[in-house]
C-alpha cells in the first residue's frame, strides 16, 4: 500500500523527506546501479572460513576490499600474566595452547629459555635432544598438514582437507604414544622430555611417514595444477621480500617472499645440525608460493625424521642435575631426600637464577620466541611470547587490500593465524 | 640488625675462588661499629652483631636451625659454619662476633662442604613424612636441603624410629622422628614463658626432645615453640591437619584478644582464618604471642550477627535503620536525657570515633564505655595483661578528645530508655534493667544484650575490616582485612553513619579512611597519624619458605 504522497514546496514526496532515498521504482535507470558507497561487512570472529577466532570489519567497494580491519583477541587467555603466577614446569601446559596444531614445538621453546637461564643448554642428553626435535618436526607436520588442509578446504577441495587431515590423525596418535595426550601434550620438560618414547616408536614412525608421503603425493597431484586452486592462489596476497623484513615476518610467509631465514639454519639448536636438510624459498611471496613452501617443508621434516630415526643413541632422556631433574618415584617414596626434592619441585618449582633471556624455535609459523625475566624463585617474573602469528596478522589488512572479497579467505588461510598464539 | 652500612655491594660470581681481599679500612670504623669483610664485601656493622646476621644484611643465605634471633645463641645444630681467615677451624656463623678486620668465606669449598655434610647428617634419620607433614611448604629443612644439599640419599641402613604421637600438654603434639634437635623449643619455653618445660633426653641418635621430669607443656606461650620449630616435630593440636600452609594467604592484623596488641598475621584461605601467628614488632610483642589470642580466631566464625534483626525477627538494613529512628526521633525531639549511648572497647577507634561523633551531633550526654571486666589472673608481666579489652585506650582518649564524660556502663542513668550501643557488652547491669530498655545495638555478635535487642545491626569483625586499635602502651596499630565479613554485616562505623543519616544527622563517612582522618585532627595526640595503604593478603606459596 503506497503512502499518500503530499508534495511539499521543493516537490519531494513525504516518504522522501522522511526517508531519505526513492523507492527502487522511483530510481531512474542509471540510479538502479549499486550506490557508489562504500559498504562495511562483518567476517569473524566466529565464521567457518576464518582461521581461528578472529574479528575483520570489511569495507568493500562492491566485491573489492577497500580497506580491513583485523580485530585480534578473542582468544586471550592472559599467558604471560598467568606464567608469572604457574611455576616454571606449570607453563608448559600453557604453551601447549599457544599454537595447539604445533604443540611440541612450543614446549621445546619454553624449556629452552629456562634452560639457558640456569646453564643447562648444553647438558641436555644427546637422547632427549633428538626426541625433541622427532616430535618438534612431527608438530611441523601436523601444522603444515592442517594449514594446507584447511584452506584447501576453504577454497572448495574437500577430498584434500580429509586426506591431509588422515594424515595428521596418524602423526597425533603416535604423539599421544609419546605423550599421553593427543593434543595438548606437555611432553617436555626442562632439561630434557618427559618420558621416553614407547615400544615399537621407531617402526611406528617409518610406516606413519610412509604412508604420510602418500598422502602427500596425492594431494599434490590434487592442487599443483589444479586450475581452480591455481587461479585463487597465485598472484594472491603477494608480498615482498622488502615488506617481509619490515613487518617482521617469519615462517613460511617469509621464505615465500623470498627471505632465506629459518631459525633451525641461522641460529641452530638441539640437534639441528646433525641432521640434512634444505630451507625451502619462494620467490613471488603470493599465496601459491606460502602453498608450496609449505609442501616442501613437509618433505623437509620427512627427510629430518628419518635421519633422527637412524641417528637417535640411547641412553637418559633427562639430565642428571637435582635442580631440575625430579628424583625416580621409587627413590621419592623411600628416601627423605627425594622426598623433599620432590615436593618442592612440585610446589615451589624448579629454582630458576636471576636473569633474563631469549630463546627462539622454528615454530610451524616461524621463529617462535621466549623472553623471560627470572628472579631466583621457581616462578617467571616476567614472561614474553614472540608469537609469529600476531606479527603475520598485523599484515593481514595490507595484503587483502585490493582483493575481492572471496580471496580474503585464502590469504587468511594462508597467513595461517593461530587464534591461541597470537592471542596469547 | 639494625645500622648497617654496605660499602660495597658488588656480588662475587656464585662458585668462584675466593676474590683477593682488600686490607679492611680498619682507621675509619666509626665508634661502636666493627668494619669487617664477608664473601669479598665489605661492610661495617654495629659492635656485637654476630656474623649470621651481617651476612643476611648482604642478602647472603646462610643456613641455619638453631638460631633464632629472639632467642638465646646456642651454636648446637652446626649448620652456619663459615670459614674466618687465620682461624684454623670453621666457626659457628651465629655464635661468632663481628671483629674489626674479619675476613669471612661463606661460599669457599670447605664451608660449603661442611653445610652439605651436615645437612646429610640431619637427614639420615628423618621420617619421609613431607606429604602428611604440617610444616611441608614452610619447613626450613626442606628449604635448607633443597638450596644447600639437594644430593641424593646415601644411606642403606634401616631409619630410628622414635616416638611419632606424644601429647605434650593441651595444645601440643610431638612427633619425636621428625625433631631435629635444634632446642629452639626448649630455649623458647625458657625465654619467653619463663619456665622449664622441655629437654633432651638419652645420647647419640637415641636422642629426643621430651617434657622436663614432673613437667608438661602447658605454659600459656606454649605455641610458639610451633612456630619456632624449624619442622614438622611440634604440631599445633588447633592447626594440626587442617590446612596446608602453602595453600595459605597471609593479611597483617592486630591480635584483639587483649590490651596488648600483638602484632599477627592472620593465614586465611576460603574466606575464613586458619591460624593467627605472631609478627615480629620489638615495639610490642617482638616475635612471640600468647596461645589464648591465637585462638582468637574461632569466635570470627561462632555465634555471629549475619543479618539485621527487628524485635527478635530478621529484617534487612533499611527496614532496621527506620526501627531504630522511629525509636530515637521522638526521644530526640524531645528528651535527649533518655537517650544513652556506649562505646566499646572491643571495637575499633574507627567504630568509636563515629558513634561518638554521632552522640556529640545528637547532643546526647550519658555516654558510657563498656568493657570486658578484667582478668587479673592473665597478668603476668610479659604480653598477657588484665585488660581483655584491645582498645579501652582508644575508645577513651576519643570521648576525652571530643569532651564526652565516658562512664562506665555501671554508671547507667536511670533516665535512660533507649541505648545505642556498639558491641555486645552491657557487663553489671541486671536482667530486669535490660528488659526496660530500648537496645539498638551494632554488634558483631549475637549474644548478651544484643539478643535481646529492639533493633540489632551486624557489624565486621576485626579480621574483616580496614581499621585501627590502641594498645595498651598508645599505640596505634592498624588491621587489614582478610576477608569479607559474613551476610549483611558492614563496617561498625558504617551503621552508625546509616543510623546517622536516617536522624538527621550530619555525619558522612565513605570510607574508614575519611573517619581516620576525621579522627586524627580531632584527637590531638594522633594528629601525627598517617593512614597506610591496604595490605594485600600475601599468599604463602610465594613467600618461599620461612621457617
Amino acid at each position: 500500500m503506497a503512502a499518500p504522497s503530499i508534495p511539499d514546496a521543493s516537490g519531494r514526496s513525504l516518504k522522501q523527506l522522511v526517508l531519505g532515498r526513492k523507492d527502487v521504482q522511483d530510481l531512474s535507470d542509471t540510479e538502479q546501479e549499486l550506490a557508489p558507497d562504500l559498504m562495511t561487512v562483518n567476517m569473524g570472529p566466529s565464521h567457518p572460513a576464518m582461521h581461528g577466532t578472529v574479528r575483520i570489519v570489511l569495507t568493500v567497494d562492491g566485491e573489492r576490499v577497500v580497506a580491513g580491519d583485523v580485530q585480534p583477541g578473542y582468544l586471550h587467555r592472559c599467558f604471560e600474566k598467568e606464567s608469572e603466577h604457574a611455576t616454571f614446569t606449570q607453563v608448559f601446559p600453557y604453551t601447549d595452547r599457544l599454537n595447539y596444531v604445533s604443540p611440541m614445538i612450543n614446549n621445546c621453546g619454553w624449556a629452552m629459555v629456562a634452560e639457558k637461564l640456569m646453564g643447562l643448554t648444553n647438558e641436555i642428553p644427546k637422547r632427549a635432544e633428538y626426541i625433541r626435535v622427532i616430535v618438534s618436526e612431527m608438530s611441523r607436520m601436523t601444522d603444515h598438514l592442517t594449514c594446507i588442509g584447511a584452506s584447501a578446504m576453504e577454497l572448495g577441495a574437500f577430498a584434500v582437507f580429509l586426506f591431509f587431515l588422515k594424515a595428521r590423525e596418524w602423526m597425533y596418535e603416535l604423539l599421544e604414544k609419546v605423550s599421553g595426550a593427543r593434543l595438548t601434550h606437555s611432553y617436555v620438560r626442562i632439561g630434557g622430555v618427559g618420558k621416553d618414547l614407547p615400544d615399537n616408536f621407531h617402526a611406528d614412525l617409518t610406516l606413519c611417514l610412509d604412508q604420510t608421503v602418500k598422502v602427500l603425493a596425492e594431494g599434490e597431484g590434487l592442487l599443483n595444477n589444479n586450475k581452480i586452486f591455481r587461479d585463487r592462489m597465485a598472484g594472491i596476497g603477494a608480498m615482498s621480500r622488502a615488506d617481509a623484513i619490515a613487518t617482521g615476518c617469519v615462517g613460511p610467509i617469509a621464505r615465500a617472499a623470498g627471505l632465506d631465514y629459518d631459525v633451525r639454519k641461522d641460529y641452530p639448536y638441539s640437534v639441528y645440525p646433525e641432521v640434512e636438510f634444505d630451507v625451502p624459498v619462494g620467490t613471488t611471496g603470493d599465496c601459491y608460493d606460502r602453498y608450496l613452501v609449505r609442501i616442501e617443508e613437509l618433505k623437509q621434516s620427512i627427510r629430518i625424521l628419518r635421519q633422527c630415526l637412524a641417528q637417535i643413541p640411547d641412553g637418559p632422556v633427562m639430565v642428571n642435575d637435582h635442580r631440575v631433574a625430579l628424583p625416580p618415584k621409587q627413590a621419592t617414596y623411600n628416601t627423605i631426600e627425594s622426598m623433599i626434592r620432590h615436593f618442592k619441585h612440585i610446589m615451589d618449582g624448579i629454582r630458576v637464577p636471576a636473569g633474563e633471556a631469549y630463546a627462539f624455535v622454528e615454530g610451524g609459523n616461524g621463529e617462535l620466541g621466549f623472553y623471560v625475566v627470572a628472579d631466583g624463585t621457581g616462578r617467571p617474573y616476567k614472561a614474553y611470547v614472540r608469537s609469529p602469528s600476531f606479527v603475520h596478522l598485523s599484515t593481514a589488512a595490507q595484503l587483502i587490500h585490493g582483493h575481492l572479497i572471496a580471496d580474503v579467505v585464502p590469504i587468511f588461510g594462508m597467513i595461517n593465524m593461530i587464534g591461541g598464539e597470537c592471542d596469547k | 640488625m639494625t645500622d648497617v652500612v654496605k660499602t660495597s655491594p658488588q656480588q662475587p660470581a656464585p662458585g668462584a675462588a675466593p676474590p683477593a681481599t682488600p686490607p679492611p679500612p680498619a682507621s675509619t670504623t666509626p665508634e661502636g661499629m666493627v668494619a669487617l669483610i664477608i664473601d669479598g664485601m665489605a661492610l661495617t656493622v654495629k659492635k656485637g652483631t654476630n656474623v649470621l646476621e651481617a651476612a643476611r644484611t648482604l642478602g647472603l643465605d646462610i643456613s641455619a636451625f638453631c638460631y633464632h634471633p629472639g632467642l638465646p645463641i646456642v651454636a648446637q645444630c652446626r649448620q652456619c659454619l663459615v670459614s674466618v681467615e687465620k682461624n684454623p677451624k670453621l666457626q659457628p656463623s651465629c655464635q661468632q662476633l663481628c671483629g674489626e678486620g674479619m675476613v669471612v668465606h661463606t661460599t669457599d669449598p670447605q664451608s660449603t662442604l661442611a653445610r652439605k655434610q651436615q645437612l646429610e647428617f640431619t637427614l639420615l634419620n628423618h621420617p619421609i613424612d613431607c606429604p602428611i607433614c604440617d610444616k611441608a611448604g614452610e619447613c626450613t629443612l626442606q628449604r635448607m636441603y633443597f638450596d644447600h644439599d639437594n644430593a641424593d640419599s646415601r644411606v642403606d641402613v634401616p631409619k630410628v624410629h622414635k616416638a611419632k604421637v606424644v601429647d605434650l600438654g593441651p595444645t601440643i603434639v610431638l612427633d619425636q622422628e621428625r625433631c631435629i634437635l635444634c632446642s629452639r623449643c626448649i630455649r623458647t619455653c625458657d625465654q619467653v614463658a619463663g619456665v622449664h618445660q622441655l629437654e633432651f633426653a638419652h645420647r647419640g641418635d637415641h636422642e629426643i626432645l621430651t617434657t622436663a621430669p614432673g613437667a608438661q607443656l602447658d605454659n600459656p606461650y606454649s605455641l610458639n615453640t610451633v612456630d619456632v620449630c624449624p619442622v614438622g616435630a611440634l604440631t599445633s593440636k588447633d592447626f594440626r591437619f587442617t590446612m596446608r600452609a602453602w595453600e595459605l594467604e597471609a593479611t597483617p592484623s592486630v591480635c584483639n584478644g587483649c590490651a596488648t596488641g600483638c602484632n599477627i598475621e592472620i593465614h586465611h584461605k576460603n574466606g575464613r582464618a586458619w591460624r593467627l601467628v605472631p609478627r615480629h614488632n620489638p615495639d610490642v610483642n617482638d616475635y612471640w604471642m600468647c596461645d589464648e589470642g591465637r585462638l582468637t580466631y574461632h569466635p570470627l566464625r561462632e555465634h555471629r550477627l549475619v543479618g539485621a534483626i527487628v524485635d527478635g525477627l530478621p529484617a534487612g538494613w533499611d527496614r532496621a535503620i527506620r526501627a531504630a529512628a522511629d525509636r530515637l526521633t521522638p526521644a530526640l525531639a524531645s528528651a535527649r536525657g533518655s537517650i544513652g549511648v556506649v562505646l566499646s572497647a572491643q571495637y575499633s577507634n574507627e567504630d568509636n570515633f563515629a558513634l561518638a561523633k554521632l552522640a556529640k551531633a545528637w547532643g546526647v550526654t550519658n555516654v558510657y564505655l563498656a568493657a570486658k571486666p578484667d582478668v587479673p589472673s592473665r597478668a603476668d608481666g610479659k604480653l598477657r595483661v588484665a585488660d581483655v579489652n584491645p582498645n579501652r585506650a582508644g575508645a577513651q582518649l576519643i570521648a576525652e578528645s571530643l569532651g564526652l564524660a565516658a562512664k562506665p556502663t555501671v554508671e547507667l542513668s536511670a533516665d535512660v530508655r533507649v541505648l545505642v550501643m556498639l558491641g555486645s557488652e552491657l557487663p553489671e547491669i541486671d536482667d530486669a534493667k535490660l528488659r526496660e530498655l530500648d537496645i539498638i545495638a551494632i554488634s558483631t555478635h549475637e549474644h548478651g544484650p544484643v539478643a535481646n535487642a529492639k533493633v540489632a545491626l551486624p557489624a565486621s569483625a576485626w579480621a574483616e575490616v580496614s581499621a585501627t586499635v590502641t594498645n595498651n602502651k598508645g599505640h596505634v596499630q592498624r588491621m587489614h582485612p582478610a576477608f569479607p565479613a559474613p551476610g549483611q554485616a558492614l563496617a561498625g562505623w558504617e551503621a552508625v553513619v546509616r543510623l546517622a543519616q536516617a536522624t538527621a544527622a550530619k555525619l558522612g563517612y565513605a570510607h574508614a579512611r575519611e573517619v581516620f582522618k576525621d579522627m586524627t585532627s580531632a584527637v590531638p595526640a594522633w594528629s601525627k597519624l598517617t593512614w597506610a595503604r591496604e595490605a594485600r593478603p600475601l599468599a604463602l606459596r610465594f613467600a618461599g619458605s620461612r621457617g
